[in-house]
């Protein structure tokens, strides 16, 4: 693996987590101004959206390593009419361009509630199709190990997951940088992060049980195919690349499972709050590795048909 | 006239011998890796215990020969569909060529190409493939390839033109099946060659990246 090639799967997990954190924050700040109006519901999330905004910009600009002719770059977004590469760079500036204006609203409090509202629905449905565009690049008829039903639920999966956890990891830093004063953690704001971080927890074990179920049957589904191209991928995730499939599964196990069962504890007893501001660190940085690990094995277990 | 340059290739004469391959890397001065036309040698059969005298294997059906592969400058290019940067098109004349003023380098159609026919050039960090020399055609000759190969293998026409010449074969293993691309080839088959996903054969010199 050189560089272009890592420029691919840090571009991808990047992207892919900040669309999954916006939609996640999304769902927090409406669960939490129900639950305690919109004023501490700002305090609790508008740090974390300059975040977000920060990681899909590094994930954007690790995109450019990837290319040989960097110069040319401006010409990527021509082909939209066919090519779903050009829709999907399209699609990201858009998101992006989409999540600064809605970052920079939120911050500084500009516009009605209401206005608000409607750019942060269609930034959250923009990232989406960012997201589906992605699985379109590797849907091609001449790639097996792509073309097929788990490419779009990985990533979706990777989305979801990594963004619910990376907003576990920012609410918890946000606690401690707002809270400083405060370290018992009797008032509203620690209220609401463990309420917050309990349905994290949930998501987190139930996102992972679906990738531990999906992963075997797809390659179960390479070895049936029978194609050659489809055969030689899945053999190579047996040879060479047991040892980071097999880590692969069980680091997103212990991270998002484990892990995400202690969180839960955590966040239900009060008092508990230091414990569980490590156990988010800790499956966030244990389902991170996990799925750069999974998206390292899918380019680097790709085989063409015909003479690739 | 379908508008549409392609290539015959006779796999039944082909001796193997890489005149193509060699006339085209010198034509059109290829860096190291980078091959514009491959010669594939494709083969099966195997041993058997001698019914003699079991002690001793004998060969049973083995067969070897090889495929002349370059860009087939197909029908449906999928390399040009995928390309973001709109740098490969499809020409009035059927050829599908790269501009190098818009390829931004993403190896995209690498991927999408069942032929391996872009290929990467690491010193110009762009994409390069076959050209189907239209420099030498526009002058009246063949392009490289064809007038290099010593048994008469390939040959350079329209497409209806050679299918009505040479029949509409345009898949034996170890190709790629056709429907993907529609590639503008016609084939003449060896004698043991299957068409393409019925082989149970296997490419035997995979390609040596450092030519």
């Amino acid at each position: 693996m050189e560089l272009r090639e890592w420029a691919l799967i840090a571009y991808s997990i990047l992207a892919q987590m900040s669309v999954g954190a916006f939609l996640i924050l999304g769902v927090v700040h409406f669960a939490a101004t129900r639950k305690a109006g919109m004023e501490e519901a700002d305090r609790l999330s508008d740090r974390v959206l300059v975040a977000i905004i920060i990681t899909l910009g590094l994930g954007m600009l690790a995109s450019l390593f990837h290319l040989g002719s960097v110069a040319n770059a401006p010409s990527a977004v021509t082909n939209f009419a066919t090519s779903w590469l050009s829709r999907e760079i399209l699609i990201g500036v858009v998101f992006a361009v989409l999540g600064i204006v809605f970052s920079a609203m939120q911050w500084f409090k500009l516009g009605s509630f209401a206005s608000r509202r409607v750019i942060a629905w269609i930034t959250a449905v923009v990232g989406i199709a960012l997201v589906y565009s992605m699985t379109q690049i590797y849907m091609l008829p001449t790639q097996p190990a792509w073309n097929n039903f788990a490419t779009p639920i990985t990533f979706f999966v990777t989305t979801l997951l990594l963004g619910s956890l990376a907003i576990g990891v920012a609410l918890v830093a946000n606690y401690a940088y707002v809270q400083k004063k405060n370290p018992d953690c009797a008032d509203v704001q620690c209220e609401l992060l463990r309420y917050v971080t309990r349905w994290i927890a949930v998501a987190a074990v139930v996102l992972v049980g679906i990738e531990l179920v999906v992963i075997p049957i797809y390659v179960a589904y390479l070895v049936a195919t029978g194609s050659a191209a489809a055969m030689a991928s899945a053999k190579m995730m047996v040879d060479p690349y047991s040892l980071v499939f097999t880590l692969r599964l069980v680091l997103a196990f212990i991270g998002a499972g484990v892990f995400g069962v202690f969180l839960y504890q955590n966040a239900t007893n009060p008092g508990q709050e230091k414990m569980m501001g490590y156990m988010a660190y800790g499956a966030f940085a244990l389902v991170l590795i996990a799925e750069v690990m999974g998206r390292f094995l899918f380019y680097a277990t790709q085989r063409g048909v015909g003479l690739m | 006239m379908s508008n549409q340059l392609a290539f015959y290739f006779d796999a039944s004469a082909c001796s193997g011998c890489k005149a193509c391959m060699a006339a085209c890397k010198d034509r059109s001065d290829l860096a190291v890796g980078v091959n514009w036309r491959k010669v594939i040698q494709y083969g099966g059969g195997g041993w058997v215990p001698d019914p003699l005298d079991p002690r001793y294997p004998i060969p049973n059906n083995v067969y070897s020969y090889a495929v002349s592969v370059a860009c087939m400058h197909c029908e449906n290019p999928l390399c040009a569909d995928v390309c973001p940067a709109s740098a490969i098109t499809k020409q009035a004349d059927g050829t599908v060529l790269i501009n190098t003023d818009l390829c931004i380098g993403c190896r995209y159609c690498e991927w999408a190409c069942p032929y391996g026919a872009p290929q990467f050039n690491e010193g110009t960090g762009q994409m390069t493939k076959c050209d189907f020399c239209v420099d030498l055609q526009a002058q009246g000759l063949n392009p490289a390839c064809v007038d290099a190969c010593v048994m008469r293998a390939l040959e350079v026409g329209d497409l209806d033109e050679l299918r009505q010449e040479h029949g509409s074969i345009d898949a034996i293993e170890p190709l790629p099946l056709a429907n993907i691309t529609k590639p503008a080839l016609v084939v003449k088959p060896h004698r043991h060659s299957s068409p393409s996903g019925q082989g149970a054969g296997r490419i035997n010199d995979p390609f040596a990246e450092e030519v």
